[in-house]
């Protein structure tokens, strides 16, 4: 029973060793939006390329998403095959969390799919390895895609110039673009007799939220805040609407340490700390924001478009409001995320698989039927400033997303960095803040030589 | 004859195999890749560069290095805590008792659950507001329970608290199989010098049980210095302020995350040298304690 040599010992520590790295298999996965409910099954039309007529090839196309997702897709591609007898898309699905270590697996062993998602700082490690299929060629030599009817801000998502992401070339077209916008809770607005916030950029701000809030959050009887006012709100919107920033990229310096960064940061600390309207971190642990504004027990909260499916089913009217503007500047500001379809730079057919990208990204028909699950805003401009806020469903005020997008939407902080830890660890150390164990001001300070470290260690 | 030996030979070559292969492709290889990938800087996409000891000097500097390793330790003291309640309770189903082997199947329930499954179950009874035990403590004490899972100081615990729920079954019956060992003379000559229940413990059955501490303190060091599923589950990115990452779930992240394969493969590294002198250093020192028969 009892090891008895040294030897034993020797190899059961190199057995654990060996073991490490493969026993843990899963991780976080980027938050993708997973459509539900039953497709109408689409058919092609224009919109997107066709692929190399009179040869035959079969295209690898790697996704992640849940079961809805994938039946989406699934549709699409059956119809896509019909319409193309001799091409044969090869469809796998992943789920999300293991999504981006099954692709670099893949990456490595020199397996990479054809077409497949990237976003954010991984589309920027991919673009800058070199291994994505430069776009410009197959789309200039293409009659049927018109570039002027797609966000400009989705496609710059998919630009790169060798330095940057942003602009130059283009490697991958827009699998959504995801405006991050704030609804609230129209019936608790209207119990307590107070106007709704302004769908106007610059009109509603952070001394008029504070002050509904303040209206809006209710004790229960035994004195504990049953009814917030607002909840996990956008620490994003407030540093950019103040002016501040985490880091600029032309020079690489992470720019946390200034005070328009720290006065943003200390407002979104004090909506809890201080004005107590806000869950605290405590609270936020035992029911989340987003459980709590379904119950209907927030009055604010921030929502992308994928939200939507979940918010229709919710037992009170809401709607969205453009994101409080800083009293400082007068502006607002709020991030617009975006994934991607890229198409590996070795792939045996390119033609195809960019038709297959642009089919998947700009086809009419399956823009429809995404808008209409409530998946995303379409990347077609035509349809989303047309059909799409014609929509009779909530939230009214659909425009909004189309404001985020054209005008006050900016890249996450990731886009342009390769590796994302500098950002976690700004996230994870900012709950010294968030619990009031230090001021804004006190933790940028200490916090912003950490974060160059990383940020110079990981982005060189 | 030869014929025969030649045979015989080829026979045990072809059982002997299978495993041998098994160890060369999925435990040799790794781990000589794994040294290698030690000395540089590798992301997956582009071409593994030589870096010589730039992993470790950065490693060195790493807060979350020594954050985790501190984690991992802290978590060690389970392992005496797991060794009283798990012998107090072998004491007490080693006596004939009605139902005792229900009471052994109870306990042993949780060895055999999923971590996954019983990981978040936890994460339900440890909850701040509504979890069962700050409900608990409130009816009771009339104070409100720590926030568990959310306070760095009490993240640590907690998973002790876990562990220790998860582990006794294992050991107890561990320790029951040592006590059945251990023969009813010694009990009756104690007895016939005099020996009170406690002396009995304290110098028959305490010692006896030696080889069986020996092996619980091994392979539940080794158990600590590899835990990984309760924090991935319940210490999201690694817990506030870091307090609920180990080892290994760092090792993970940035593997797995950031992929940094090189950096996560000398931290490996540096793991399995650390386990490996903890385990010398135990066999060392069990000549002195353990009894062997």
């Amino acid at each position: 029973m009892v090891l008895k040599s040294k030897w034993s010992a020797v190899s059961l520590a190199l057995v654990l060793v060996s073991g490490m790295g493969l026993s843990a298999c899963s991780g976080n996965g980027g938050g993708a939006p997973a459509p539900s409910g039953e497709a109408s099954s689409p058919s092609p039309t224009s919109g997107a390329a066709s692929p190399k007529a009179d040869s035959k090839s079969e295209i690898e196309f790697m996704g992640w998403g849940g079961d809805s997702e994938k039946a989406v897709f699934q549709k699409l591609i059956d119809a896509y095959m019909k319409e193309h007898p001799d091409k044969k898309v090869k469809y796998t699905v992943v789920p999300s969390g293991e999504y981006y270590q099954k692709l670099d697996t893949l990456i490595a062993a020199k397996k990479t799919p054809d077409v497949f998602y990237a976003g954010g700082a991984h589309f920027n490690k991919l673009a800058s390895s070199g291994l994505l299929l430069n776009m410009d060629p197959y789309l200039e030599g293409n009659q049927t895609i018109d570039p002027d009817n797609v966000w400009k801000q989705g496609l710059d998502r998919y630009r790169y110039d060798g330095k940057t992401v942003g602009q130059g070339s283009l490697y991958g077209l827009p699998k959504d673009v995801g405006p991050w916008a704030l609804a609230y809770n129209k019936d608790l607005f209207d119990k307590a007799g107070l106007p709704y916030p302004s769908a106007k950029a610059g009109e509603y701000t952070w001394d008029d939220m504070i002050a509904d809030a303040k209206k809006l959050t209710t004790a229960n009887a035994r004195g504990k805040i049953d009814t917030f006012g607002v909840a996990a709100y956008s620490t994003e919107s407030a540093v950019w609407a103040n002016g501040g920033d985490w880091i600029d990229y032309k020079t690489g310096k992470v720019t946390i340490d200034t005070p328009e960064f720290a006065q943003a940061m200390q407002f979104v600390a004090d909506l809890s700390l201080v004005h107590k309207v806000s869950p605290s971190p405590d609270d936020e642990k035992a029911q989340n924001g987003y459980a709590r504004f379904v119950a209907g027990k927030v009055a604010m909260f921030p929502m992308g478009p994928w939200d939507q499916p979940g918010f229709w089913n919710v037992p009170f009217k809401w709607d969205i409001a453009a994101w409080p503007a800083s009293p400082n500047t007068g502006k607002t500001a709020t991030w617009l995320g975006s994934l991607g379809f890229v198409v590996s730079k070795s792939t045996k057919h390119p033609e195809d698989a960019f038709a297959l990208a642009s089919y998947l990204s700009l086809d009419r028909e399956s823009q429809k039927q995404n808008y209409e699950l409530g998946q995303a805003v379409p990347n077609l401009v035509d349809m989303a400033k047309g059909e799409f806020l014609q929509m009779d469903k909530a939230p009214q005020s659909r425009q909004v997303f189309l404001d985020i997008i054209e005008d006050y939407g900016r890249p996450p902080i990731e886009v342009n960095s390769k590796s994302v830890k500098w950002i976690d660890t700004f996230w994870q150390d900012a709950s010294q803040v968030w619990t009031g164990k230090k001021t804004a001001a006190e933790f940028v300070k200490e916090e912003q030589p950490k974060l160059q470290k990383i940020y110079d260690e990981d982005n060189k | 004859m030869t014929g025969y030996r030649r045979k015989e030979m080829l026979w045990s070559l072809l059982f002997i195999t299978p495993p041998v292969l098994g160890f060369l492709i999925f435990g040799l290889a790794p781990l000589i890749s794994s040294l290698g990938l030690s000395f540089m800087s590798w992301d997956m996409m582009s071409p593994a560069k030589f870096i010589g000891l730039d992993n470790f000097g950065k490693l060195a500097q790493d807060e979350k290095f020594y954050k985790s390793m501190y984690n991992t330790f802290y978590l060690l003291l389970g392992i005496p805590l797991g060794m009283i309640a798990a012998m107090a309770l072998a004491l007490m189903m080693n006596r004939p008792l009605k139902g005792v082997s229900l009471f052994r199947t109870i306990y042993y329930i949780p060895v055999i659950s999923p971590i996954i499954a019983v990981s978040l179950l936890w994460q339900w009874l440890l909850n701040y507001d509504y979890g069962i035990i700050n409900e608990f403590i409130w009816k009771i004490f009339g104070v409100q329970g720590p926030n568990w899972l959310g306070d760095p100081n009490w993240v640590k615990p907690s998973f002790l608290l876990m562990g220790l729920w998860g582990g006794v079954g294992g050991t107890m019956v561990l320790y029951l199989a040592g006590l059945q060992g251990i023969s009813s003379s010694y009990y009756e000559a104690a007895e016939v010098d005099g020996a009170k229940r406690w002396h009995q413990f304290r110098f028959i059955t305490l010692p006896l049980l030696s080889p069986i501490h020996f092996f619980v303190v091994v392979m539940g060091v080794i158990g600590t210095f590899q835990s990984f599923s309760q924090m991935y589950i319940l210490a999201a990115d690694g817990g506030p302020e870091y307090s609920g990452a180990t080892i290994v779930y760092y090792i993970f992240q940035e593997a797995f995350k950031y992929f940094n394969m090189g950096f996560a493969s000398s931290v490996a590294w540096v793991l399995g040298v650390i386990i490996f002198i903890l385990t010398l250093i135990q066999f060392r020192f069990s000549k002195r304690w353990v009894y062997q028969d």
